[in-house]
């Protein structure tokens, strides 16, 4: 049974306190950015760009190098040759993501079986050790979500259009090669440094769940945006301590927890639409007013 | 006389390999409505998208305004915003958080950072005027995701109108209006252009309001086929040479 007396307890430890501000960090981070690469349908992306990280600890692993620091220009590189093959390519996007997901992720594993000794852990790899947060991670987290928050704020109007359609975008003056390039490389930064929190099967929950709760709960896009930050900063709270009570993994339970937040955000927007189509229609005047199409 | 808004000059565009468009030449006059026609892959689209400098020219020249449109597709931002366009759809799969009124308020800005929150009042009344032109203001609160395909065409336009333009760019903007609405569309363009001096270019399929609304038919199967006023375009020897079958234009009874 879970008390107040544990609560306090697990609140008093400084690796908790920091594994709770990183989670929220992080979750806010993914909130913030997945709430753009949902609607781009850049979920899958997020998604290959974690299992493609994984190939890029195990370089840093194979050739004596911290794995945190050949993450970054690693994940940011392999975003960018992506997005160039998506471009040029006449295939899906879909499938060609599944091609490059794949392959690194078998890449990654093959190399990962030439490393004799690697004190991290591949469970640590691929599900995250939030636990093990330093105050250099939360200050780099924190730098970059107040980078994604202003970057998302300032350039609303392009990720919009450029959402909705590039040509409108590009007729309106909106730069559209820059921005595009310019959100995959701050998703690729956001990714590789999430990774070791959230770990390489996890990333792209982070990056998805909270998202979509917003979108299915939100009709004006700064409350999308702030909404999925929100959600996705307090269901890691909550999951770090569900996790630091009951002694669970706290990768998965945060998963979980963002899980049952989007099952509450689908009955809710349920009901909530129920609720419209049950309010009566307004009498119509003919003549009155453009025709309804 | 004025200057026209708009000068082509052998334009030529490639797509995928091939030659879209080859050596296109024309003016649109200020305030004229010119309509561009042809069967499917004729190179509209591709057109329109060169003009607007979206996609790269391979040969020829455009000026808009007064300014060439520069190789790279840059206008400066005072003529880029003079200009609106009205694609032929949006991206809007499943839910989209973004009311009708707040995507209007896009059309508004002008391009650059500017912070999501920061709402003038003359924003909110430009808003509001655009969308009670095109006859949208009781969609202002619905999102962009809910609306049918003709509202969308019609929401497309306000964000067009929320702003003083010069040259309004249409792709296949009226496809998918019902009569009424067509109707409705065509009175604004037409008061666009007489009230506000707006110059109107647009794609289109309905060669008999082509007929009846422009000033000027430009024929395109990759090149110019040819071009001039309607009267002398949509003949039937001419659409059969552009379409390469029999096709004869037929009037609605009721416009005459």
């Amino acid at each position: 049974m879970v008390d107040a007396g544990s609560l306090q307890l697990i609140l008093a430890e400084p690796f908790m306190q920091r594994a709770l501000l990183g989670g929220l960090l992080t979750g806010a981070l993914g909130g913030v950015l997945g709430s753009i690469a949902v609607l781009r349908q850049l979920s899958f992306f997020s998604d290959a760009l974690g299992h493609s990280a994984l190939l890029g600890i195990t370089i840093g692993i194979l050739i004596g190098v911290n794995p945190t620091l050949i993450l970054i220009p690693f994940a940011v590189v392999f975003a960018i040759l992506v997005n160039q093959l998506v471009e040029r390519s006449s295939l899906p996007t879909d499938a060609l993501l599944n091609i490059v997901y794949s392959s690194s992720l078998a890449a990654a594993i093959l190399a990962l079986s030439l490393v004799k000794h690697y004190r991290g852990g591949i469970r640590q790899l691929l599900f995250g050790d939030i636990l093990g947060v330093s105050n250099l991670d939360l200050v780099v987290i924190g730098v970059l979500l107040t980078a994604a928050v202003i970057y998302v704020g300032v350039s609303l109007r392009a990720q919009v259009l450029l959402t909705l359609n590039e040509q409108l975008a590009g007729a309106v003056g909106v730069r559209t090669g820059w921005h595009r390039l310019a959100f995959i490389v701050l998703l690729a930064v956001v990714v590789a440094v999430s990774i070791k929190a959230v770990g390489v099967l996890l990333i792209s929950a982070f990056v998805v769940i909270p998202a979509c709760a917003g979108r299915l709960l939100c009709r004006r896009f700064p409350y999308y945006i702030s909404a999925s930050a929100a959600l996705g900063g307090s269901c890691a709270l909550l999951g770090l301590l569900v996790s630091g009570l009951t002694n669970l993994p706290s990768g998965p339970s945060v998963v979980m927890v963002q899980f049952l937040g989007f099952v509450m955000a689908l009955i809710l927007s349920s009901s909530l639409l129920s609720g419209r189509s049950r309010q009566p229609a307004r009498p119509r005047i003919p003549g009155a007013g453009p025709i309804d199409l | 006389m004025q200057s026209p808004v708009l000068v082509v000059s052998d334009l030529s565009v490639e797509r995928s390999g091939r030659l879209a468009v080859e050596k296109v030449s024309f003016e649109l006059a200020s305030e004229s409505e010119t309509a561009v026609v042809g069967p499917n892959g004729a190179g509209k689209s591709t057109l329109v998208a060169a003009l607007l400098g979206l996609l790269p020219r391979s040969a020829g020249d455009v000026e808009i305004l007064g300014r060439s449109l520069a190789s790279n597709g840059h206008l400066p931002g005072f003529i880029r915003s003079k200009i609106a366009y009205v694609p032929q759809s949006l991206s809007l799969q499943g839910r989209f958080p973004l009311t009708v009124a707040e995507f209007v308020g896009f059309g508004f800005d002008p391009p650059g950072p500017r912070w999501p929150w920061r709402q003038t009042m003359q924003r909110l009344e430009a808003v509001e005027t655009a969308l009670d032109r095109t006859g949208c203001l009781d969609l202002q609160h619905r999102l962009l995701s809910e609306l049918s395909g003709g509202q969308l065409k019609r929401v497309m336009l306000s964000f067009c109108v929320v702003r003083p333009r010069q040259l309004l760019v249409l792709d296949e903007a009226q496809a998918g209006l019902d009569v009424p609405s067509n109707e409705r569309f065509q009175q604004l363009l037409l008061e666009l252009r007489r009230e506000e001096g707006w110059t109107v270019l647009h794609v289109s399929h309905d060669l008999d309001m082509v007929r009846r609304s422009s000033d000027q038919v430009l024929c395109l199967n990759r090149r110019l086929c040819c071009s001039g006023t309607p009267d002398n375009t949509l003949t039937p020897e001419r659409l059969t040479e552009l379409y390469g079958s029999n096709v004869v234009p037929y009037r609605h009874q009721c416009h005459g």
